[in-house]
């Protein structure tokens, strides 16, 4: 787990289901989960790491023991063109203004649609097993794919 | 701001109309409906209030009955005060819906005007639609007649937003017997009655943007019995808050209500337990069979169906003097006995005196219940006394054309 | 306790009569219900309507009752309907027909013993002829207030203007001259 713009202090701080698991006369009334401690009028306009995110925020649960393949990113050949944040289902691309800035691996699920979506020559992501690490899948990032001509 | 609504000080009002001012006094901000006979005049009041300025609120159209409860649990999530009436089918198919309203805690008020469920089809009353609803979580109160359907559903505001409580509430009353009946009502004023009905206080608003939360959040194993036993706590313990609310409602009005109520059971020997509008005729059965032939009869009937009153039904029915007591279902029971008989027989098993219980099924589909048949029913009781055994099957069919029909014979005596 | 069973057919008016008798009595301090028995009933069809009027609370729900009076507001319903249904030896009855009343009892065996309890007025040609439609619920009141001696005629047409309040000044007009004329008609 990383800090700061790619990883906040709160995010994906447990597995999904490790909460402490309370007594009937514990639990909220109604199934009612806060989204934020103390008064969020202004979430909307802050970013993740300033967000007082709550304890039942699925923000700070993470998902990634399910991933067998991920996304690595390759900073060199994106072009920040937005299409694997418009597209990612677990809102799991940290973007900021408008630039890519890599992948939450707490919420990503490997399912590869930011890698399909990708039009970039050869691809900035690309789908390694899991447990490779960052700076060997980056060695071994292919060429750029010449056109075939007919 | 709402308009004042001109009253005089006794009405002649049917239980609709009733239910209809109080929802316009109590200044509810939403009703979401579809509206069904013969519950329908309650929600086409509220809408008229509402188009003619007496009430600053919102009447939402929507395609069912289903949506009609869903739009309701909406709009009470949101932190509007939330109410609506069905009947019947359209409480039938409401019910995917009930559960998600007591669930998730929210104080929606539904009038329910009581009919049959079909097959057949009717629109008369009977408690089908009523006994439909009492697994739902929901607060259930009955209203015998046309001013107990106004004062109850003033009450049901307060009992269910009250905070110790945040659960949905049913005011009940019979299709027709009550609902279409005029009778003398003596309303409060708007400005006494929206007092004791109070501002509506939001919990968990979802309009509150600065505290944004989910409703209606899943659960599996690991944490839904741990709701549903704080769900049915607070349903057990709202017995409180309902004396509370009802007792300050007296100090009002002079009116009374228990969760139960009894009539002439100080000293009776044979009583008759029912709900509704039946219940007022029971009891003026009960009187004149004193007058008459000095039977000492008497009549018990939960004021509150949900939670059901084990405590006070326990204590009313725990006297030295009762011997045969017979519980009147106006539902089909599906295979069983009447669900009133189960209950009450629940409760009165662990008092000392322990009185024979028997099972009526009776005025399905609106069939009328006359004095003489409860007449009739009382007399019985007093012969399962004198003989000091039940003397017919505990289950029997009460006003059903045909042969006998009855069911289980005692092993007692 | 007085009780009344009305005769009538769907559109007739006599849940509004019903209601608006209960109205008016109420406001002398009495209990009164009011209620019909109709449901999915089709304009036209049968049906009944009820009061019952008492000094105490009243608090019989059943619909069965053994009538003080039976009003019947359709003509062809004291053939057809069993108006002597539940009744007691002192019932009397008030039947809209166009016919003499000793024509009419000779025709309906139910009614020969009760002669002197039988009362009739027109009220279809009353309402037709004030009203301009064939709702006969009002003038029947005029015919029972004039049988029961329940109220004087003024302070029933006063109160019964309330009662009406919501229609145009015209047909109150009209339904008042329909009430005194049946008060003065039936016999």
């Amino acid at each position: 787990m990383s800090t700061g713009v790619l990883g906040t202090e709160k995010r994906g701080i447990r597995e999904l289901g490790a909460e402490e698991k309370v007594g009937w006369d514990e639990v909220t009334r109604g199934v009612v989960l806060n989204s934020f401690e103390g008064d969020a009028s202004n979430v909307a306009h802050q970013k993740a790491e300033e967000r007082q995110y709550a304890d039942f925020n699925s923000y700070t649960a993470t998902v990634a023991s399910w991933r067998i393949i991920k996304p690595v990113y390759n900073r060199d050949i994106c072009i920040d063109c937005q299409n694997c944040w418009v597209w990612c289902p677990d809102t799991s691309i940290i973007s900021r203004d408008k630039q890519m800035l890599g992948i939450d691996y707490d919420h990503c699920k490997g399912c590869g649609v930011c890698v399909e979506v990708c039009p970039t020559n050869p691809k900035s992501l690309l789908m390694f097993s899991e447990a490779k690490e960052q700076e060997e899948a980056l060695a071994e990032w292919p060429e750029k794919k010449k056109k075939e001509k007919k | 701001m709402a308009k004042e609504f001109e009253l005089n000080e006794v009405e002649v009002w049917d239980g609709n109309y009733a239910a209809s001012q109080a929802l316009r006094q109590a200044q509810v901000d939403v009703v979401a409906a579809y509206p069904i006979t013969p519950s329908t005049p309650i929600v086409e009041g509220y809408g008229s209030y509402v188009a003619n300025g007496y009430i600053d609120g919102e009447f939402v159209m929507v395609e069912s009955e289903h949506g009609a409860m869903s739009g309701c649990v909406g709009a009470s999530a949101a932190g509007g005060r939330v109410a609506t009436a069905t009947s019947s089918q359209g409480f039938a198919l409401m019910t995917e819906v009930l559960y998600q309203a007591s669930g998730m805690r929210l104080p929606i008020v539904l009038t329910v005007v009581n009919r049959a469920l079909a097959s057949p089809l009717n629109v008369r009353g009977d408690h089908s639609d009523m006994y439909l609803g009492r697994d739902s979580g929901w607060i259930q109160l009955d209203a015998f007649n046309p001013q107990e359907a106004y004062d109850l559903t003033l009450c049901a505001f307060r009992i269910g937003e009250h905070l110790d409580v945040r659960l949905p509430v049913m005011v009940h009353q019979d299709g027709f017997t009550t609902s279409h009946k005029a009778q003398n009502v003596t309303p409060l004023k708007d400005d006494v009655a929206y007092k004791f009905v109070g501002d509506y206080v939001p919990v968990n608003d979802m309009l509150d943007f600065s505290r944004p939360v989910t409703h209606g959040a899943q659960t599996e194993e690991d944490w839904h019995f741990e709701h549903k036993a704080r769900q049915h706590k607070a349903l057990m313990d709202s017995r409180t808050v309902i004396d509370e609310v009802l007792s300050e409602f007296k100090s009002l009005t002079g009116r009374e209500y228990n969760r139960v109520e009894s009539y002439y059971m100080e000293d009776a020997e044979v009583a008759i337990v029912a709900l509704g509008s039946s219940v007022e005729t029971a009891a003026l059965a009960a009187k004149q069979l004193r007058e008459e032939e000095g039977i000492k009869a008497g009549v018990v009937a939960p004021r509150c169906f949900r939670p059901f009153p084990y405590d006070l039904i326990r204590e009313t029915l725990d006297r030295p003097t009762l011997k045969a007591v017979c519980c009147m279902d106006k539902s089909a029971p599906g295979g069983a006995m009447g669900a009133l008989f189960n209950e009450v027989s629940a409760a009165a098993y662990t008092t000392a005196s322990r009185p024979m219980i028997t099972n009526y099924i009776y005025g399905l589909g609106g069939r009328d219940f006359a004095v003489e048949e409860a007449k009739r029913i009382f007399k019985e009781q007093k012969a399962h006394a004198d003989a000091g055994h039940i003397t017919t099957p505990i289950q029997q069919f009460s006003g059903v054309r045909g042969p006998r029909l009855g069911f289980f014979e005692t092993r007692r005596g | 306790m007085i009780e009344i069973r009305w005769h009538s057919r769907a559109g007739q008016g006599a849940v509004t009569g019903a209601k608006g008798l209960g109205t008016v009595v109420a406001t002398t301090g009495k209990q009164v219900q009011a209620y019909a028995l109709y449901g999915s009933a089709k304009r036209g069809a049968a049906m009944n309507a009820y009061n019952r009027i008492d000094d105490k609370p009243i608090t019989n729900q059943a619909t069965k009752m053994f009538p003080d009076y039976v009003f019947v507001i359709d003509p062809a319903l004291a053939f057809t309907d069993d108006i002597t249904k539940n009744d007691k030896p002192t019932t009397q009855y008030i039947i809209t027909t166009h016919l003499p009343k000793e024509e009419l009892i000779a025709q309906i065996p139910a009614l020969q013993d009760k002669t002197d309890r039988v009362f009739v007025v027109d009220c279809m040609q009353i309402s037709l002829d004030t009203i301009g439609r064939a709702i006969p619920n009002t003038p029947i009141l005029g015919a029972f207030m004039k049988v029961s001696k329940m109220y004087e005629l003024d302070f029933f047409l006063e109160n019964m203007k309330k009662v009406l309040s919501k229609f145009p000044q015209k047909i109150i007009d009209a339904n008042m001259a329909a009430i005194t004329r049946a008060y003065n008609e039936v016999k």
